[in-house]
């Protein structure tokens, strides 16, 4: 009846926000060249895992993927979100990966959703699943997400390299749209609180960790609050590990977040444990993280630098009225949401930066996206 | 002599002594009139005044509305003002007698949409409603205010309802009725009858008390002056709602239409498709670049180009005095030939009528008659005088800014040269090309700095793309850069941005290391801009400058940095966290502790305040610097001189604030003096005590109003802050100006059936609105439509700006959530309906009809409905019974044949339950093996599929007949056909898909007659069991009660023969009775006689009694009414 119009991208950057606002703004995409060049051409695993958790959430999405993983073709369907859905992650990503467009794509849906995730939780390339809980979910409420129904649970925990954690994810819909916010004033560090874990090693692994953050914090702050959550048995995962959550929360309301995971790099089950390198000794990745967190907070800005892509997301999805956010320095993550928010939305932001304060203020009118797939009661 | 003055006697009695005592009792807060009978309005149920309160608060809750954020600013478009009505009603001739009143101007024809300036703040659009009802429901959807005359010798025609019923379901618009040809009645009375009944059936319509106009007759073929007039004032007092689909969706209503296909196109094949250009004021909301939209009866295309233009008929300036001066009462109507001038992307057209040509041919040509020569040149001169004036006004209004600013500039600074970047900032800059932004002001930024060669390279690069109008001012050439560009040229001025860009982006091309970035970049800058004194500003604040455009640019240049930095470099994984290992500092040391302690609770808050503060005053000089040349504008301020410079800034910005505040006040008000406002102004005392009552509810609307209000000052504040350019890039162009959209490859048809009696709307289509699927509507039939609709039967549904044809099929939501289809709508009630088409969001209303045609004297409006929901897939279903018989009985399994056409569909159905007519239950097993029973009736055959093994509760018989009741998915068919109403000459019915009916009796087919669907008497043969027959054996092994035995009847044919005795007393008996029975009857007919008797004898004395009664009733009246009248007289 009407043929569709894909819109036409290269390459395998930024697939996953690619495919989230297409989603979000209904357009059709054709992507060509993932990864055409390299040795392991086309899609890798994780991704395909993306699209099938795509398939799940959503209705009557098309999916074309060539035969060498080059080429993909997506016709976005319908968000449907609905309870008891599972997806498996694979082992190649942790489940962060997973869940950042997915809380932003299921805010659209039809239904609100409850998901169980398995994979890994923890990882030191993907935002943890406590740094989720602690700063994400109250990053979304800023912008009128309803907070019932908004919830992350951890089941278990998992690592890398053989995973084993299982999340439960459930997101509310929003019933006409997002609101916009003026979100300029940072504040100042008022507490830091954090969560450590380890599975499958001793206790001893996280209060190593928290004494030596402390150690760090205690010339600063005396409102810090570091809790263990030592995992054992089934809920511990496959595979050994430690790592820890920092969050450091000001007088206004801001939530400034790192975190860091210590566990067996994936691809050599062959070897022995022995012949495996030396893991970072737990002290050490303590004051990492301290400092790692003090680096945040300095640069300023409402926001980690971590969220800079979800904050700009959001701020693009508001309805028509300015919004006005302010961040550290822009980070690479940051600059590829603004393009693809342009390409797909075409909401242009006004960036701004404050050589006195070392921040980039940023303004948006936003889309104007409302949640279409809702049923009018 | 001295006369004392008469004192002032004031009146007595009269009208004017009634108002004087009005008002006093007003004053001194007494309402209370004298009531006929206080007592029966007293408080005397607490039942009755509970229901009272409930009704009162829920018609409080039904007036509230939820506030909205105002998203316009600046001037708002001209409100549309449809005038609509029967055929021979007066339309024209009113649209022609209220443009009269505003612009002394006859207007000969009323073609397309007429803009007139009516008052300091406002501007009206008057447009005449097409009379067929495509051209209905398109001006339902852009209407603000709907005039509905009413042929009032003739009494209401179905357009008016029909128009009614579109605008209802499209948002409600204001709505005025208009009653005409009030002159044809010569009896007043009947008049005022007709008046009274007309208005009343009005107002059933609407509301109570909407208001209806009497034009009372004609003169001179004019309506009275005076009539017109009240009229106007209506019309300008008159508020706008915002209507929730057009604040979401921006609208053009076009006034001016041209083809600006190239004409060798044309002429090398005359149906090529066309590209036109479409004028109009911007409605609804923002409309940004790349926005699709579709055209009302052609169908969705991508805006090719979108330009702002200055406003033809621009609002008066501002300036305090009283009312419209007459040259300011400016029209504008394109299409009606009447606007003198009009005003395209790059160029200026006058338009001069043939009749003035030829005169000023007179003159050239005929030199010998002198006298008449110089007639013709002052008429030619007063005739050009109109025209000109409004050149003038417009020249005024464009440079009167420019003028004061570049006085300051030639007076304040020396700078001379600098014309180009001077952008007067009520301008919308006629920029095509949005993404150029970043080039532009690269070129910008050069230019200032002096150097020649770039200016060089800016006309160079603008060979065909900028275009210079020169116009002689003040003394001198004043060059504005006009931007001419076809988007033709897009791709070639990108590569040059590229190419132009490449300095800057090798250099931020590393953006992980951007404190290098920005170093570097400031010494490039400080290289470049050695020379750049003249600007007298501190390298510093250049390079802040300097230093957004750049960042914006590193978000801009997408290409580059993905081809070059390559994406995957340090995100390759698409990973969004980034932790920076790279920067990590020692914080165990103290310094870089104290670097930060001031960051928390712990260190000093002073300190962080001030910090606070320093980024905003830095931000304000940042504004001022990046946006200097119009913030000046406005102030007046120097460009040198920072520190004044600074100081004015500062007191600037509490002006600012102030000013903000003041603003958010005063809206505040308004919008509170809005709501108090009700419908029916008499009910305004009762608000005031129940808002008290309500406080919560109120208090809780309050606030989300205060919200909204709050929001809308805040956006207001933060777009003000931004320079045009940036403004517009980020919000797109703003309601109320006026655009030019470029189209391209439309169908030749539009060109060629083009009528400006058919104002033609361009609406932009949302995020996911131009996807097609199926829509779940809650629907309903007119009551007004004769029929019920039929499943799958095409209708014309209207949804959002789109009309198509569709197949619906309607449905009914059962209990358990089932949606079941029907073959027609129920009556006086919603269905389901869904079918397929573009997508509209949830809450859109649809408007539904099924005939076109004008020549039908029935209602069209079929139904109305609104949307629900969207699916990919539409879950109706319908029942389905599959019947089957036993081919083979078991003790209580069976063999079912004929239910099934194969195994794999016994597979499907294994566990479904089953009856058979006479009751027994059963469950479907699974498909029949083949040695039970199911053999091939001949050997080798293939045995027969689709055979089920089922089990019942009891046994069943071969002569049972057993059926599976279930649900089958019904197919929503794929279908909709957009009318192209705008392809065809209006005069035509657009023909689409034909019900089966029409099909039917337009090719004479039968209505197919299926034999086994008549209904006949049933007949069921009484039927004939055996006697049972127990054999003897088993008799013999029964237990004697269950034994057949030989049962004697009780009748034996033998007579009985009394005795002579006995039968004498039997006789006796018998006639003792017979003498009782009618001993009894006897009596009775005697006690009914003389009911009757005393029935009459009490009728006749009820007769006299009553008369009786009266009389004593009437002496005693009289008697009161005497005294009465007597005490009166007393």
């Amino acid at each position: 009846m009407k043929e569709v119009s894909y819109k036409k991208l290269k390459g395998s950057q930024n697939l996953r926000q690619r495919l989230l606002l297409s989603t979000l703004s209904s357009t059709p995409i054709l992507i060509e060249d993932i990864r055409a060049d390299a040795t392991w051409p086309g899609l890798l695993s994780h991704e395909v895992s993306f699209l099938r958790l795509l398939e799940t959430v959503s209705d009557d999405c098309h999916l074309e993927i060539n035969e060498t993983g080059t080429k993909l073709k997506y016709k976005p369907g319908i968000v449907m979100g609905g309870r008891y859905l599972e997806h498996d992650c694979g082992l190649s990503r942790s489940i962060g990966y997973f869940l950042e467009p997915l809380i932003v794509l299921c805010l659209f849906g039809k239904k609100p959703l409850s998901i169980k995730l398995k994979g890994i939780t923890n990882d030191s390339k993907d935002p943890s699943v406590d740094t989720f809980r602690s700063t994400t979910l109250p990053l979304l409420k800023r912008f009128g997400v309803p907070s019932d129904g908004l919830e992350l649970k951890i089941e278990s925990r998992g690592v890398a390299p053989k995973g084993g954690g299982e999340v439960t994810l459930s997101v509310p819909i929003i019933h006409n749209s997002l609101k916009a916010v003026t979100w300029t004033d940072e504040g100042m560090v008022k507490r830091i609180r954090g969560i450590s874990f380890s599975t499958r090693v001793s206790v001893q692994f996280e209060n190593t960790m928290i004494h030596a953050a402390r150690g760090i914090f205690n010339r600063l702050l005396p409102d810090v609050h570091i809790f263990t959550d030592h995992k054992a048995g089934a809920q511990a995962g496959n595979s050994p590990g430690y790592g820890i959550s920092l969050v450091a929360e000001t007088t206004s309301g801001c939530f400034i977040s790192v975190d860091t995971t210590i566990s067996y790099p994936r691809g050599n089950d062959d070897m022995d444990i022995d012949e495996k390198k030396e893991l970072m000794p737990p002290g050490e990745v303590g004051e990492e993280i301290a400092s790692l967190l003090l680096g945040e907070i300095e640069q300023g800005g409402v926001i980690d630098s971590t969220h800079q892509g979800l904050l700009f997301l959001l701020c693009a999805l508001c309805p028509q009225d300015v919004s006005k956010v302010r961040v550290g320095k822009l980070v690479p993550y940051g600059i590829q949401t603004l393009r693809n928010i342009k390409d797909f939305l075409g909401v242009n932001f006004v960036i701004k930066p404050e050589p006195a304060t070392g921040t980039v203020m940023l303004k948006c009118t936003g889309s104007g996206l409302t949640n279409l797939s809702r049923k009018l009661s | 002599m001295e006369r004392s003055q008469k004192s002032h006697r004031s009146r007595q009695s009269g009208p004017s002594a009634r108002k004087k005592s009005d008002t006093d009792k007003k004053k001194r807060d007494i309402t209370e009139e004298k009531k006929q009978n206080p007592k029966a309005f007293a408080f005397n149920s607490t039942v009755k005044a509970k229901r009272l309160q409930s009704r009162a608060s829920e018609k409080e809750q039904r007036r509230l509305h939820i506030p909205t954020v105002d998203r316009t600013t600046g001037e708002p478009a001209p409100y549309v003002i449809l005038v609509h009505g029967p055929p021979q009603v007066g339309k024209s001739l009113l649209i022609k007698s209220l443009i009269k009143h505003y612009t002394k101007h006859n207007i000969s024809e009323v073609k397309g949409p007429i803009t007139i300036v009516s008052g300091k703040q406002r501007r009206l659009q008057f447009v005449e409603c097409p009379n067929d009802i495509n051209g209905m429901i398109d001006a339902a959807k852009f209407a603000d205010l709907a005039l509905l005359l009413i042929d009032g010798s003739y009494g209401f025609e179905m357009e008016t309802f029909e128009f009614l019923n579109i605008m209802q379901v499209h948002g409600f618009p204001k709505v005025m009725g208009v009653l005409t040809h009030l002159d044809e009645f010569k009896d007043v009375k009947k008049l005022k009858k007709t008046k009274q009944r007309l208005k009343h059936r009005f107002w059933t319509e609407i509301y109570d008390g909407a208001k209806l106009f009497y034009l009372s007759g004609l003169i001179h073929g004019k309506y009275v002056k005076r009539e017109i007039h009240n009229l106007a004032r209506f019309i300008s007092v008159m508020k706008f709602h915002p209507l929730s689909w057009r604040t979401s969706h921006p609208y053009v209503l076009v006034d001016r239409f041209e083809d600006v296909t190239p004409p060798d196109k044309i002429f090398t094949n005359k149906k090529c498709d066309r590209n036109v250009t479409v004028y109009g004021y911007l409605r609804g909301c923002n409309m940004k670049k790349g926005t699709k939209v579709h055209i009302a009866g052609v169908g969705d295309y991508n805006v090719a180009g979108l330009t702002g233009l200055a406003d033809p008929c621009p609002l008066p300036s501002v300036a305090k005095k009283k009312g419209l001066r007459d040259k300011e009462k400016l029209f504008y109507a394109p299409m009606s030939g009447v606007g003198d001038l009009l005003y395209d992307k790059y160029a200026v057209y006058v338009n001069i009528n043939d009749h003035l040509v030829q005169y000023s041919k007179v003159g050239d040509d005929d030199t010998s008659r002198k006298g008449t020569e110089k007639d013709v040149g002052v008429d030619l001169v007063k005739s050009l005088h109109n025209t000109k004036y409004t050149v003038d006004e417009k020249l005024n209004k464009s440079s009167i800014n420019l003028f004061s600013q570049k006085s300051y500039n030639l007076k304040e600074t020396t700078d001379s040269d600098d014309e180009d970047h001077v952008k007067p900032d009520n301008f919308i800059e006629p920029m095509e090309e949005l993404d150029n932004v970043g080039s532009d002001d690269e070129s910008d930024d050069s230019e200032e700095s002096g150097s020649p060669k770039s200016k060089d390279n800016k006309r160079t690069r603008g060979e065909n793309k900028v275009e210079e109008e020169r116009e002689f001012h003040e003394g001198r050439i004043r060059r504005k850069a006009v931007f001419g560009s076809e988007s033709g040229d897009q791709e070639a001025s990108e590569e040059e941005e590229e190419t132009e860009n490449d300095n800057s982006n090798s250099e931020s091309s590393s953006s992980d290391e951007e404190e290098e970035d920005e170093e570097e970049e400031e010494h490039d800058i400080e290289e470049n801009l050695g020379n750049a004194s003249k600007w007298k500003e501190s390298l510093l604040e250049r390079t802040k400058s300097r230093k957004t455009t750049n960042l914006m640019q590193l978000v801009d240049e997408k290409k580059k940095s993905s081809k070059g930095l390559g994406g995957d470099e340090v995100n390759g994984d698409g990973s969004s966290k980034f932790t920076n290992y790279a920067s990590t500092k020692d914080w165990k040391e103290g310094e870089i502790i104290e670097s930060i302690r001031d960051r928390f609770v712990t260190g000093d808050w002073s300190k962080a305040a001030q910090r606070a503060k320093a980024a905003e005053t830095e931000n304000e000089n940042d504004d001022a610097d990046v946006f200097g040349e119009f913030e000046d504008l406005e102030t007046g301020e120097k460009h040198e001189g920072d520190k004044t410079g600074d100081s004015n800034k500062d007191i600037d910005s509490a002006v600012e604030e102030r000013r903000l505040k003041k603003l958010a006040l005063r809206a505040k008000f308004d919008a509170q003096f809005n709501g108090s406002e009700s419908p029916d102004e008499d009910d305004d005392k009762n608000h005031k005590g129940k808002d008290k009552g309500q406080a919560n509810e109120v208090s809780f609307i309050e606030k989300l109003k205060e919200e909204a209000e709050l929001q809308r000052q805040r956006n207001i504040a933060e777009l003000d802050d931004l320079d045009e350019i940036t403004r517009l890039d980020i919000e797109g162009y703003r309601t109320g100006t006026y655009l030019r959209l470029e189209i391209h490859n439309v169908p030749y048809e539009m060109v060629e059936h083009f009528d400006p009696f058919h104002p033609i709307l361009v609406g932009g289509i949302g995020l996911t609105e131009d996807n097609v699927g199926y829509m779940q509507t809650r629907f309903k039939r007119h009551r007004w439509h004769k029929k019920v609709l039929k499943n799958k039967d095409p209708i014309i549904v209207s949804i959002g700006w789109r009309r198509y044809q569709t197949l619906p099929v309607y449905a009914i939501e059962d209990v358990n959530g089932r949606h079941r289809m029907l073959k027609y709508t129920p009556e006086h009630m919603h269905c389901l309906a869904v079918f397929w088409g573009p997508l509209a969001p949830p809450n859109t209303g649809v408007v539904a009809v099924q005939n076109l045609s004008n020549n039908q004297s029935s209602f069209r409006i079929t139904a109305t409905a609104v949307v629900l929901e969207f699916n990919h897939a539409a879950k109706i279903v319908k029942k389905i019974k599959l019947v089957g018989e036993p081919c083979k009985i078991y003790k209580k399994t069976a063999l079912i044949k004929k239910m099934f056409t194969s195994d794999l569909e016994v597979a499907r159905f294994e566990g479904a339950s089953i009856r058979t007519v006479s009751g027994i239950r059963g469950q479907v097993k699974k498909a029949g093996k083949i040695e039970l029973g199911n053999k091939p009736k001949k050997k080798g055959g293939q045995p027969e599929e689709g055979i089920a093994r089922c089990t019942f509760e009891d046994k069943i018989l071969m002569s049972d007949i057993v059926f599976l009741r279930a649900w089958t998915q019904v197919d929503v068919p794929c279908f909709y056909n957009p009318l192209t109403t705008a392809l065809q000459p209006r005069g035509e019915t657009w023909r689409g898909v034909r019900t089966v009916g029409e099909l039917r009796r337009n090719l004479n087919l039968p209505i197919p007659d299926n034999k086994d669907s008549h209904y006949k008497p049933i007949e069921r043969p009484l039927k004939k069991f055996n006697p049972i027959v127990v054999p003897k054996s088993l008799q013999a092994s029964l237990p004697f009660r269950s034994k057949p035995k030989l049962a004697k009847s009780k009748k034996d044919g033998r007579a009985v023969v009394p005795e002579p005795h006995e039968r004498d007393v039997h006789k006796l008996v018998q006639h003792l009775q017979l003498i009782r029975h009618n001993k009894a009857k006897q009596q009775k007919l005697k006690k009914q006689e003389q009911k009757k008797k005393h029935d009459v004898q009490k009728a006749k004395e009820e007769v006299v009694t009553k008369k009786r009664q009266r009389e004593e009733r009437r002496d005693r009246y009289r008697t009161q009414d005497k005294l009465q009248k007597k005490m009166r007289r007393e």
